[in-house]
């Protein structure tokens, strides 16, 4: 398999870890990234309250007082 | 990188890297194909890019 002999140069308790550690921190990373930088994960992670939110007018103004 | 049965500074000769290198791809591939699904279960059942 090619790059097969890496392992032959770097210790794969050395090499591993590192492997496994750019992949978790890069992901994480990019989710971290889509998260701050856009609405929608935000919003669909806030579920059916940003949904009700949204959906919802401003709330009316009281009505007049009736006539005595 | 002639003789198979040369141990090298790692401790390991050349099949027994080739075996590591094996696994860690095969893992990484399994890793890729659960996140692709993991993605696309995102994309049918969330607003992604709509």
């Amino acid at each position: 398999m090619i790059y097969g002999k890496i392992w032959c140069v770097v210790r794969p308790s050395t090499g591993i870890p590192l492997f496994l550690a750019a992949v978790a921190i890069g992901s994480f990373a990019v989710h971290v990234a889509l998260l701050t930088n856009t609405t929608w994960v935000k919003k669909y992670l806030n579920g059916n309250i940003a949904v009700a939110a949204e959906a919802m007018p401003a709330a009316p103004a009281a009505a007049p007082e009736a006539p005595r | 990188m002639s003789d198979p049965d040369k141990v090298w500074p790692t401790g390991l000769t050349e099949g027994e890297a080739e075996e590591v290198h094996r696994n860690l791809i095969q893992g990484t591939q399994i890793f890729g194909m659960i996140a692709a699904l993991a993605h696309l279960l995102a994309y049918i059942y969330s607003p992604w890019l709509k």
